[in-house]
């Protein structure tokens, strides 16, 4: 049974895809998958999706002090309801897994209450989204995440970054740890359809393409791309696009300008999905010039969508890029190299088409959900073979 | 008779006079053959013990330690003393009667024992938030009552102290008097009233089994 605080069509961040599609993919192969999240208007409490059953729970809708608050009296209700659900569902339920603090309580509750192992995805940390814990709150979701790892059978990240750094800040012991990579849905690209007209509204048929897809913030290194654009364009004619927003975009805009260059570089602003995918289809080649980046799920989307990937050599954008193999890393921060790894994709075609395919083949063999998913269950089987020896196993929890 | 008892103040911890109601009245409900478990808070005296009384204590400290209000403290302690509870349900081979819970702080576990395991539980009213916080909407305060409502909805009875407090409990939450009892003051005619109630509720339990 996954617990999360996001499930479509409440989407807020990255956790809601990841388990809408590793929930579909774990039914797949023959998993009874229960699905328990927060309600969202117009939304059913209970309905069917690719054989997922998915509860919506009341959310705690009065009014909560602050944010933190609200996600321990949500857990609340979370509890409560899931617990009646259990219990209805008799002896059903094999393993509970947990996304991220915003269900702790609920997950840490549910596993005692039922004699259950417990599972956690930390997709994130507090102490990374906020580079140290500076608040009383910030302290207090770091020692609810603590005591998430603390009481979870199992804890899984997305990459071997984010395995250290979780290693490092909750101090757990490495057999504790699973890596499963994040994943991309392929078919998402997998449309025949001719892109020229498409194209032509974003650049001239003889530019390429430089796609950025990011929100405009520091750590995301758009002002690296930025500061590297005069210096692609000595080389190559191309049209950089900037999809995304954020605190930066003016200051960009500023910079932009002031080089003169503008009509080379479009702040495209948010874009819907199917033209998002259409345009990273059309994109000669994606850049990711992040300087901080647990996982680099942007990259990954690229390489589904057979476009080309320049990223800086950092976090999981480390792990995903296989220099000169299935993309171009490049130093982060540094302008002069980004312009280097853009240059080089553009110039030669070849070059570019043998990066797209290996990282298409890549993206089949290891980002594919089915695999993600299967990887999941062999962990939920390792932990049931354990679970099966200690004495909580010999407790029938039916009543 | 196999009893439960959620307290946040216990001896030696003393905030207000809850404390040493709890703990008189565990020693004569003991006395009474009645199996008392109590269940508690303390940051750093944690674990189990029996008293010479007979009366069974868990003490469980706070897994998160920084805090921003008595309400996110309770709700993180709630699932330490839900995990004990359960503990102490499974070593009883699950014969426990109910859980009498004393005031709101412990009530989101009673609510999930009682979904978990048809565990019925008593809600004893010391203080209520209105009277603790006098006209203050602030959303903290009404989060705080809307657990209090919850244990009034959810609780198999409610006890109360006095004739007054009875009726703001049904001013305030909207509960059926019949629900609610008013317990006297002297020990011995106390325990008597609460044992009758205790009966009443597992009675109750075993007719819906």
């Amino acid at each position: 049974m996954m617990l999360s605080w996001e499930y479509p069509p409440r989407v807020i961040g990255g956790i809601s895809p990841h388990i809408f599609f590793l929930s579909k993919h774990l039914a797949k192969q023959d998993m009874k998958v229960y699905v328990v999240t927060c309600d969202f208007p117009g939304a059913p409490a209970h309905e069917v999706i690719d054989d997922v059953e998915v509860y919506r729970i009341d959310s705690y809708k009065n009014p909560a002090p602050d944010f933190a608050t609200w996600v321990y009296l949500m857990n609340m209700n979370m509890q409560k309801e899931t617990t009646a659900l259990t219990r209805k569902l008799g002896n059903e339920i094999d393993v509970f897994h947990a996304h991220d603090w915003l269900v702790a309580n609920a997950g840490i509750g549910l596993k005692h209450v039922f004699r259950k192992p417990l599972l956690v995805t930390m997709h994130s940390t507090e102490m990374g989204r906020r580079d140290g814990l500076h608040t009383t709150t910030e302290k207090m979701i770091h020692e609810t995440e603590a005591w998430l790892t603390y009481e979870a059978w199992k804890v899984i990240c997305c990459s071997d970054y984010m395995i250290s750094h979780v290693k490092y800040v909750f101090g757990l012991p490495s057999d504790k740890l699973v890596m499963v990579p994040n994943g991309v849905n392929i078919h998402n690209y997998d449309s025949v359809e001719d892109l020229k007209d498409f194209r032509g509204k974003f650049a001239l048929p003889e530019e390429k393409i430089v796609l950025f897809v990011g929100r405009l913030v520091y750590e995301k290194g758009i002002h690296v791309l930025i500061n590297a654009v005069p210096k692609v364009l000595n080389k190559v004619n191309a049209k950089f696009i900037i999809v995304g927003s954020g605190y930066m975009k003016e200051q960009l805009l500023n910079i932009v300008r002031s080089m003169g260059l503008e009509h080379k570089v479009l702040f495209q602003g948010f874009l819907d999905e199917p033209s998002l995918l259409k345009l990273q289809r059309c994109a000669d080649v994606s850049v990711v010039p992040s300087l901080f980046e647990p996982f680099g799920i942007v990259a990954l989307e690229a390489m589904a969508a057979q476009s080309p990937v320049v990223a800086s050599d950092t976090g999981g954008l480390s792990e995903i890029i296989d220099h000169d193999v299935t993309g171009v890393k490049v130093y982060p921060n540094n302008p002069d190299s980004l312009a280097w790894g853009i240059t080089r994709v553009l110039v030669d075609g070849y070059y570019a088409r043998h990066l797209r395919e290996n990282a298409y083949k890549r993206v089949q063999e290891k980002y594919d959900w089915g695999k993600i998913a299967q990887q999941t269950k062999r962990i939920y089987e390792g932990v049931l073979g354990e679970y099966s020896k200690s004495f909580w196993s010999n407790q029938s929890t039916s009543l | 008779m196999r009893v439960i008892i959620f307290s946040w103040e216990y001896p030696p911890r003393v905030v207000g006079q809850l404390s040493g109601y709890v703990s008189a009245l565990s020693k004569a409900l003991a006395n009474n053959k009645v199996d008392v478990s109590v269940v508690t808070y303390d940051d750093s005296a944690t674990g189990q013990t029996v008293e010479s009384s007979g009366v069974k204590t868990v003490r469980v400290a706070n897994p998160v330690k920084s805090q921003i209000g008595v309400l996110t403290w309770a709700l993180t302690l709630n699932e330490e003393v839900e995990r004990v509870a359960t503990n102490i349900f499974y070593e009883a081979h699950k014969r426990i009667d109910l859980i009498e819970v004393f005031d709101w702080h412990f009530i989101p576990s009673a609510v999930t024992l009682k979904n978990a395991f048809s565990l019925p539980f008593i809600y004893s009213v010391d203080s209520v938030e209105d009277h603790r916080s006098p006209n203050q909407n602030s959303s903290y305060n009404m989060a705080i009552k809307s657990i209090e409502w919850l244990g009034f909805y959810e609780a198999s009875a409610i006890s109360v102290k006095s004739e007054w407090m009875k009726d703001e409990v049904v001013r305030i939450y909207n509960v059926p008097k019949e629900k609610i009892t008013v317990l006297p003051a002297e020990l011995s005619s106390l325990v008597k009233e609460i044992l009758k109630i205790y009966n009443e509720v597992a009675e109750v339990k075993k007719t819906e089994r």
